[in-house]
């Protein structure tokens, strides 16, 4: 066995840690279906979490620039199935991070007791395959991972049993359904193009000389693109987002919204990746690329600038950054792939910390959150940090930062399209996200009498969240380069 | 050292001012952001004097540098930029606007401050933008919240208008910083300035220019880009008005000398007449407007639009004599429009409104301190000789008439003379605004008299003032502190 597959288990404990929670979770329901009313469920999911975040961190951190690769082939390029650079790496401690702050909003959320070993085994599952995925430099994981990445966390939306979510998670499967169906295809194509069962350079370039399969080749990117496109709410593959978002409780909708878009763009990377490694003049990709992140950054920003309800505008907002971090990937270059998976790392903490702050107050619309600011320093304060960064307004240095690096690659490829639709997103967006933060700061004497009294219950793992995520925006503005080291 | 102490101090103590320390009551708030604003001009001489600079690697991925440090051209802007914060923190005393905690207030002040200190000192082109877009958000505040109180929706619509707009022009800005750095290879601005970004070819030199001046004319304000200004004047608070008039705009011309003028000259010589037009569009335009104007604020700002007509259209000249013109009238508008700003935000203050159609007793009778301020300070903005104004809008004028020698000699005597129009135009309706506001009605016994300027004002008003006639009276000491940049520039061949 040891002689067909080398397995380097440290270099998988970011992937083996939540897996191994699953199996803790269920088989310790399983023995003690009663201990506890199954409160002990959602820590032990967070514990592993965490671990595995360390993992990835620690890779990240301390493999230098090398790539870690482990379960190699012998036989006969040796290919690996598991490749992760630092980049890779870092963006596993993201995803793990992320689904570890959706499990503290589940946590606080009050889940009924029986849901608890459910929702943790799920949550667990969807990340060990976003996670995987990243990783993964092989067709068939990459499929797999990805779609052990989506099915739990459909089932999360629907384990909320009320009839609108049950809608919302038909709506997601049928989506994610779609999405594998175009994934399969583009997969399939990929094989036959480049004759190749892993994403490498070398066989792209060997691909796109051949006309023939050069079209095969385009043709299997467009429903790559495609397929991905559903997963990162790209327009126009979008339209399950804002309704699943808001029929669904808010630490799922933390975890589609952050740890779920992670692992849509890593798996994005992986094929992207392959592309820039060869080095080719592909106009037709730029296009591929180009259409739906032009999309996005339109649609995505001016539908949010109507929205009253904040999950709906996190939904819309959500669409356009994932336009956004789709912009880095149009110019197919090295910086671009850094670059994208920098703003999705940013996009992803500013998002977590917004929607905290969302389940702190309990807010339904924006004007619950009038003069949010002054009510409760530290949830509007939070929440105000992560508004100025998704816009990229200093004080949220880091915003602006992943932003110049996101327009950068285009630049210099001379994209001027996208570069344009990025210059209108990024105007559109600021109105977006200050009409929000006005009515944070302004004065709470005509606030409506009816709004929520604020937390009732305890919530613990909220404001740790809160906490932890506003930290790291504010140390990532202030020494932005931390960050980027680690992706480098 | 000095140096990033000189930005973190204010930038510091602003930000606790608006987070931590929003609760602190106005008095200790007051006196926190005086001797932070005091020690940042005590810093900034310190500064100047020294040479002292840093320079340390920030984002490497960007090429991109930590690195402030002053030269010919900064020092003016910054000593003038230290010099007006010490005097919108010490105006706090005369007027305190409503809207929100003090301490936001004078944060947000301080944080301006730090913004542009930092954007005039930045010796790196995307440095240059971060800190130029550190501004926004508090001049955001400053017009939003502690606007004008009488209506709210104005006060939103001219705080969005002036995000959006600023927005738009350092995005786009942007876009040729990053066009440069692509194609340079290098961020650095002394080393574009040396030659790095004059090596472009002609094409992509075009290009960035557009960009940036593009970007840049939004600040400026250049005509037809101006129209975010007099709501955003007329709405904020005298503090902020100030700043507005005397700190954000000339970012604005100075981010078009460091960037398009220092590194794409050849760029920036093909847009030359296109900018020397919209600068003489912007002077006719704005002295037309004041003309029949009847709100006194916005009457200063549509002034200020006429006033930045002459540093663009002498920047667009290309001489020497062009660039120096634009860096002194840069200054001079600075502390002229701050002058005439404190005084009509004192009168908004005491009579509630500044329409001029509004019949008042005699300013020179009823306060002849304040009522000479203000004629001092009109007098210097249509440009009477021995006053800040003369010497900007005479060198200017002179070097439309005389530009570097691959302009169309023709186009800028054209402008010259319509510039040389906006320039009497200005004497009319300072006039205008002299017979209504200071000769004025005869005052009526049953009505309130106007009171005259006491304590902190009045201190603020005379260093103003004698600032205004000191640059006028000895042009040679700003000048002579410029000359040297501006030859390492060249300003033509």
């Amino acid at each position: 066995m040891s002689d067909l597959v080398t397995i380097d288990w440290p270099v998988l404990a970011p992937a083996l840690a939540p897996a191994a929670g699953v199996v803790v979770v269920l088989v310790g329901d399983a023995a003690l279906p009663r201990r506890g009313g199954g409160r002990w469920a959602l820590p032990v999911a967070a514990v592993v979490l965490l671990l595995g975040a360390l993992a990835a961190a620690a890779a990240a951190v301390g493999a230098g620039a090398q790539t870690l690769r482990t379960l190699c082939l012998p036989a006969p390029d040796g290919a690996c199935l598991w490749t992760a650079g630092p980049r890779t790496s870092t963006l596993q401690a993201g995803i793990l991070l992320a689904a570890a702050a959706a499990l503290a909003l589940l946590h606080d959320g009050r889940p009924r007791p029986r849901d608890r070993a459910v929702s943790a085994t799920l949550l667990l599952a969807a990340t060990t395959g976003g996670v995987a995925v990243a990783a993964a430099s092989d067709l068939g994981s990459w499929l797999v991972a990805l779609e052990l990445a989506t099915v739990p966390a459909v089932a999360l939306v629907a384990l909320r049993g009320s009839r609108a979510a049950a809608h919302g998670a038909l709506t997601l499967l049928v989506t994610s359904l779609v999405s594998f169906a175009l994934l399969v295809l583009g997969a399939a194509l990929w094989l036959t193009a480049t004759g190749d069962a892993t994403f490498s350079a070398d066989t792209v370039a060997l691909a796109w000389a051949d006309p023939q399969r050069r079209a095969v080749l385009v043709l299997a990117v467009t429903l790559l693109v495609a397929g991905l496109g559903f997963k990162l709410s790209l327009v126009p593959f979008h339209a399950w987002t804002p309704q699943a978002y808001a029929t669904t409780d808010l630490g799922t909708a933390v975890f589609l919204a952050a740890a779920s878009k992670l692992a849509a763009v890593a798996a994005l990377l992986v094929p992207v990746a392959a592309i820039v490694g060869a080095g080719l003049d592909a106009p037709a990709l730029v296009v591929l690329l180009g259409v739906p992140a032009v999309a996005s950054l339109g649609l995505g920003t001016v539908v949010a600038l109507r929205q009253t309800d904040p999950v709906r505008l996190l939904a819309w907002s959500t669409i356009a950054q994932a336009g956004w971090i789709v912009v880095p990937l149009t110019a197919l270059d090295a910086p671009a792939l850094r670059a994208a998976a920098a703003y999705a790392l940013v996009y992803a903490a500013a998002t977590t910390v917004a929607f905290a702050a969302v389940a702190r107050t309990g807010a339904r619309t924006l004007e619950d959150h009038r003069g949010l600011l002054r009510r409760d320093p530290l949830a509007g304060g939070a929440l105000g940090l992560a508004l100025l960064v998704l816009a990229g307004l200093p004080p949220g240095v880091v915003g602006l930062v992943v932003k110049v690096l996101a327009l950068a690659p285009p630049v210099n490829a001379g994209v001027w399209p996208v570069v344009a639709a990025g210059v209108v997103a990024v105007v559109v967006g600021i109105a977006v996200y200050l009409r929000w933060f006005t009515v944070l700061l302004s004065g709470s004497g005509d606030r409506p009498a009816a709004s929520p009294a604020g937390p009732v219950v305890s919530q613990r793992a909220t404001r740790v969240v809160l906490v932890v995520g506003s930290a790291g925006l504010v140390l990532a503005s202030a020494l932005p380069t931390l960050l980027l080291d680690l992706l480098s | 050292m000095v140096m990033s102490l000189l930005l973190a101090l204010p930038g510091a103590v602003g930000l606790w001012l608006v987070t931590g320390g929003r609760g602190l009551p106005v008095r200790p708030a007051r006196w926190v952001a005086a001797a932070t604003a005091a020690a940042t001009l005590v810093l900034a001489v310190v500064v100047v004097a020294l040479g002292s600079s840093v320079d340390r690697p920030w984002l490497p991925e960007l090429g991109m540098r930590w690195s402030f440090g002053l030269d010919g051209i900064s020092v003016p802007l910054v000593l003038l930029t230290a010099t007006i914060g010490l005097l919108v923190a010490a105006h706090a005393w005369a007027e305190m606007p409503t809207g929100g905690s003090p301490a936001t207030f004078l944060g947000c002040l301080l944080l301006v401050e730090a913004g542009a200190l930092a954007t005039f000192a930045a010796r790196d082109a995307v440095l240059f933008f971060v800190a130029f877009e550190v501004v926004l958000v508090p001049m955001w505040l400053l017009v939003g919240r502690y606007g004008d109180d009488h209506d709210p929706r104005a006060r939103a619509d001219a705080a969005h208008r002036f995000v959006l707009y600023t927005a738009v022009g350092s995005t786009t800005m942007l876009l040729g910083i990053l066009l440069l750095l692509a194609r340079a290879g290098t961020s650095d601005l002394r080393a574009l300035a040396d030659g790095a970004g004059g090596a472009l070819g002609g094409g992509t030199q075009l290009a960035v220019a557009a960009l940036l001046v593009l970007g840049l004319a939004v600040k400026v304000p250049v005509f037809p880009f101006h129209t975010w200004l007099p709501p955003a004047h007329t709405t904020a608070p005298t503090a902020g008005s100030v700043l507005l008039a005397a700190v954000l705009l000339k970012m604005g011309t100075y981010g078009l000398v460091r960037l398009p003028v220092a590194t794409v000259p050849d760029g920036f010589t093909r847009l030359a007449p296109v900018l020397a037009v919209a600068g003489t569009v912007g002077i006719v335009w704005g002295a037309l407007v004041c003309l029949v104007e009847r709100d006194l604020k916005r009457l200063i700002a549509y002034s200020s639009v006429a006033h930045m007509g002459f540093v663009v259209l002498a920047l667009a000249s290309g001489s020497e004599t062009g660039l120096q013109a634009a860096l002194y009238a840069n200054v001079a508008h600075g502390a002229v429009s701050a002058l005439l700003f404190v005084v009509v935000g004192g009168l908004k203050q005491r009579w509630g409104s500044v329409d001029l159609t509004v019949p008042r007793p005699a300013l020179r009778e009823t306060s002849p301190r304040l009522g000479f301020v203000l004629l001092l300070g009109l007098a210097a903005s249509l440009g009477l000789p021995g006053l800040a104004g003369f010497w900007g809008e005479f060198l200017a004028v002179y070097a439309a008439w005389d530009p570097a020698p691959e302009r169309s000699r023709a186009l800028f005597v054209a402008c010259a003379v319509a510039a040389a129009v906006g320039a009497a135009l200005a004497a009319a309706y300072a006039l205008r605004v002299a017979g209504i506001v200071w000769a004025g009605d005869r005052p009526d016994p049953e009505v309130a008299t106007t009171p005259d300027t006491s304590g902190v004002e009045r201190v603020v008003l005379g260093v103003l003032a004698v600032a205004v006639v000191g640059l006028g009276v000895a042009p040679m000491v700003l000048l002579g502190t410029t000359a040297d940049a501006v030859a390492r520039i060249g300003g033509g061949p």
